[in-house]
C-alpha cells in the first residue's frame, strides 16, 4: 500500500512540488543563516585555532578574546617557562596600526609579531611564498582578505609592500589562515619587526604561547599557571570557546535565531498546511481504501512515507542549494571561512521534520476519523 | 467462515439512528433482510429510504443502534474493529456509483488494490488484476489511467476491483446510476455473469428499474423498512443453487 500512497503523492504534482519547494526554501534559509552565524562565531576564534604548534594560551587575567590586548611584562614569559611540564613558551605581539599600499589604499591592519627564535604561531598553510621568510627584517606575510583590500582584483603574489608608520613592510607571501572576525588585514611578521611599530609601548608581549611537554595534560598545566597569580592560562579550545562566548553573548546570535526560527515556522507551516490539504482532498479515495479493508496502520505508514519522501527530497534540495551558495560565497577572500557544518545541515532537517511531524500526525488523525461509509454518498 | 447453511447475509431487527434528542433521525426502523448464497439481490426504493445505510451496516462500516447482522454465520457485533476490517478485506467486494478509482493508478493497479491491501506483492497483484480485466473485456486497457477510460470502462475496472480477491459478498451501490442505459445494461450483464457464483452473494442497491430484470430477488425499502420482497425475473428464468423464489424466507 505504501506504493499506492507514493503514486497518489506523485499524481498531485502541484502540491507535491509546492511541498518540496517549501521544505527546500525553509531548509536553505535555516542552513544559510545558521552557517553564517556558526562561521561568524568561529571567526572570533579563528586566530586562536590557527595557531597549531602551541596548545596553551596565557594572557592577562581580564582578557576574554583575541581582540582584547593587554600587554604583559617579559617576566611573565619567564614564569610560564618555569612551570614544570611546559615544553616551551614564546611571546606573541599583537598591534593594530594603519597601513597604506603602494597604490595609496589605507586600511587598519592587525600586525602579529612572531617570536624570532621559535617562530611559534607562524601560519601552517600558505597560498604564496614561505612563512619562514619573515625572519628577514621588515618583511611580512598577508592573509588573502588583506591582499584583496590592499591590492583589489590583483592575483596573489609576493613582492608588494605596505607602508606602516613611515616604514615599508615587504610582503613575502600570502598565508592561508581563516578569515578574522574583524575583517582587517592580518599581517604576520617577526616580533623584532613588529616591535618597531609598537611606538610608546614598553611591553612587547600580548599573549604567551606555550606547548605542554609529552605526558603533561594541558588542562592541568593551565591550573598550575593560574595558581602563579596575575596570569590566566587556557587550552586552545578553552580560549576559543571563551572568545566565541564573549562575542556570542552580545546579541548577534539572537538576530540570526529569529531568522532561523521564522524559516522553521514558515517552512513547516506551508509544508504542513499543504500536506493536510493534500490528505483532505484525497478523503474520498482514502475512504475507499478504508472500505476495501486497508487498516489504519497501513494508512498511517502510507502517510508517514509520503511525508518522509517530501521531507527527504526537500531537505536534499535545500541542503544542496545551501551548500552550493556557501561554496560560491566562499570564493570571496573576505568570506573564505564560510562553512556549513554537517551538524547544522542535519539539525535543521531534523528540526523541520519534527515540526512537520505535527502536521503528519494531524493528517493521520484526520484519516483515522474519516467515515468510510461516506464513500457511498 | 463458520456457517455451512445457505444464508450469506442475515439482518435481524436492524435499527439505526443518527443524532440525538431533537436532531435524532431514525434511518432504519427494524429491518429484517436475508440474502442467500448464489443470489443476486436488489435493494430498491426511493432516495432517503435507508438503502445506503443498510449496506453500510451490512459491510460493517456503520454500527447498528440495535439488531444483529451476520455474514456467513459470523455476527459482526462480536468482531472487534480490526478483525472486522480484515474480514471486510477478505470476504467483501464493493462497487460504487462514482467508481472511486485512484487517478494515480492504471486500470490494472486500481483493480489490484484489495490484493495490495492484503499484502500480495505488487507484480503478482497487478498480474492477477490484469488477467481479470482481460476476462471482463478490458485486456487492452490494463495500462490506461481512469481519465483515459469511459464511464462504462471505469465501472468495469471497479467491478474487477470488487472481484479480484474472490470475495463471498459483493455490495454494489447504484452501479449503473452514472451510466447511460446501454452501458448500464452491459455492466449489469457483466456483474450477473462474473460476480454471481454458488458460494457468493451479490447485493445491488439501485433505483434504476431498467435493470431490475437481472435480479433474483428484489427487496423494496421505504422509510427505513423492507416493505416487500419479490422474486426477480432472473430467478424465474435461471433458478440457481441456494436460492429459489418459493423458498426465500423473506418472500
Amino acid at each position: 500500500m505504501n506504493w499506492v500512497g507514493l503514486q497518489m503523492l506523485r499524481n498531485d504534482r502541484a502540491k507535491f512540488a509546492a511541498m518540496i519547494v517549501a521544505v527546500s526554501l525553509a531548509v536553505f534559509l535555516m542552513q544559510n543563516q545558521a552557517a553564517i552565524l556558526a562561521t561568524m562565531l568561529s571567526m572570533t576564534a579563528a586566530q586562536i585555532r590557527d595557531v597549531q604548534d602551541a596548545d596553551l594560551w596565557v594572557t592577562e587575567p581580564d582578557v576574554e578574546c583575541f581582540d582584547q590586548v593587554k600587554p604583559m611584562r617579559d617576566i611573565q614569559l619567564l614564569r610560564v617557562r618555569g612551570v614544570a611540564g611546559i615544553a616551551w613558551a614564546a611571546p606573541l605581539l599583537k598591534i593594530d596600526a594603519i597601513g597604506r599600499s603602494e597604490g595609496g589604499r589605507l586600511n587598519t591592519v592587525t600586525l602579529l609579531g612572531i617570536d624570532d627564535a621559535s617562530l611559534a604561531g607562524l601560519p601552517q598553510k600558505m597560498r604564496v611564498g614561505r612563512a619562514d621568510a619573515i625572519r628577514e627584517l621588515d618583511t611580512a606575510i598577508i592573509d588573502p582578505g588583506g591582499h584583496e583590500l590592499f591590492f583589489p582584483g590583483e592575483p596573489f603574489r609576493a613582492g608588494r609592500s605596505v607602508r606602516i608608520r613611515n616604514r615599508r613592510l615587504r610582503i613575502v607571501g600570502v598565508s592561508d589562515i581563516a578569515a578574522p572576525f574583524t575583517g582587517l588585514p592580518m599581517l604576520h611578521t617577526s616580533r623584532s619587526t613588529a616591535a618597531a611599530f609598537n611606538l610608546g609601548e614598553q611591553h612587547m608581549t600580548s599573549f604567551i604561547l606555550a606547548r605542554s611537554a609529552p605526558g603533561s595534560r594541558p588542562e592541568a598545566l593551565c591550573q598550575k599557571i593560574n595558581t602563579l597569580g596575575g596570569l590566566r592560562a587556557r587550552t586552545t579550545e578553552q580560549f576559543a570557546a571563551d572568545a566565541m562566548w564573549f562575542y556570542g553573548s552580545q546579541g548577534v546570535p539572537m538576530l540570526f535565531m529569529v531568522t532561523i526560527t521564522i524559516g522553521l515556522i514558515v517552512g513547516a507551516a506551508i509544508t504542513g498546511q499543504t500536506f493536510l490539504m493534500f490528505i483532505k482532498e484525497n478523503a474520498r479515495p482514502i475512504s475507499m481504501l478504508k472500505v476495501v479493508g486497508t487498516t489504519d496502520r497501513q494508512l498511517g505508514t502510507m502517510i508517514l512515507l509520503q511525508g518522509a519522501v517530501v521531507l527527504v527530497l526537500g531537505s536534499c534540495f535545500g541542503s544542496g542549494i545551501a551548500a552550493a551558495v556557501c561554496n560560491i560565497i566562499r570564493t570571496q577572500p573576505f568570506l573564505r571561512s564560510l562553512y556549513l557544518p554537517w551538524e547544522i545541515a542535519l539539525g535543521t532537517c531534523f528540526a523541520l521534520a519534527s515540526v512537520t511531524g505535527i502536521a503528519l500526525y494531524a493528517s493521520f488523525r484526520h484519516v483515522r476519523g474519516l467515515e468510510p461509509a461516506a464513500v457511498f454518498r | 467462515m463458520t456457517s455451512t447453511d445457505s444464508t450469506a447475509v442475515r439482518c435481524t431487527g436492524i435499527r439505526k439512528h443518527f443524532g440525538e434528542d431533537d436532531a435524532r433521525v431514525e434511518v432504519l426502523r427494524g429491518v429484517d433482510y436475508t440474502v442467500r448464497r448464489g443470489e443476486l439481490s436488489f435493494l430498491v426504493g426511493p432516495s432517503g429510504c435507508g438503502k445506503t445505510t443498510l449496506i453500510s451496516v451490512i459491510a460493517g462500516l456503520l454500527e447498528t443502534s440495535s439488531g444483529e447482522v451476520s455474514l456467513f454465520g459470523n455476527p459482526l457485533a462480536r468482531m472487534p474493529h480490526p478483525e472486522r476490517v480484515l474480514f471486510r478485506r477478505s470476504h467483501l467486494g464493493f462497487v460504487f456509483q462514482q467508481y472511486n478509482l485512484l487517478q494515480a493508478l492504471t486500470a490494472a493497479e486500481n483493480a489490484a488494490i484489495p490484493l495490495l491491501a492484503a499484502g500480495v506483492r505488487r507484480r503478482e497483484a497487478v498480474d492477477r488484476a490484469g488477467a481479470l480485466l482481460d476476462r471482463l473485456g478490458l485486456g487492452s486497457k490494463t495500462g490506461s489511467y481512469p481519465r483515459q477510460l469511459s464511464g462504462g470502462q471505469q465501472q468495469r475496472v471497479a467491478l474487477a476491483r470488487a472481484l479480484v480477491h474472490e470475495p463471498r459478498l459483493i455490495i454494489c451501490d447504484e452501479p449503473t446510476a452514472a451510466l447511460d442505459h446501454a452501458t448500464g445494461e452491459a455492466v449489469m450483464e457483466l456483474l450477473a455473469s462474473a460476480a454471481v457464483h454458488p458460494d457468493r452473494a451479490v447485493i445491488v442497491v439501485t433505483h434504476d428499474s431498467r435493470v431490475f430484470h437481472f435480479a433474483d430477488v428484489i427487496a423494496r425499502m421505504d422509510d427505513g423498512h423492507i416493505t416487500h420482497v419479490e422474486p426477480g425475473q432472473r430467478s424465474v428464468a435461471e433458478p440457481h443453487p441456494g436460492s429459489s423464489r418459493n423458498s426465500h424466507p423473506s418472500a
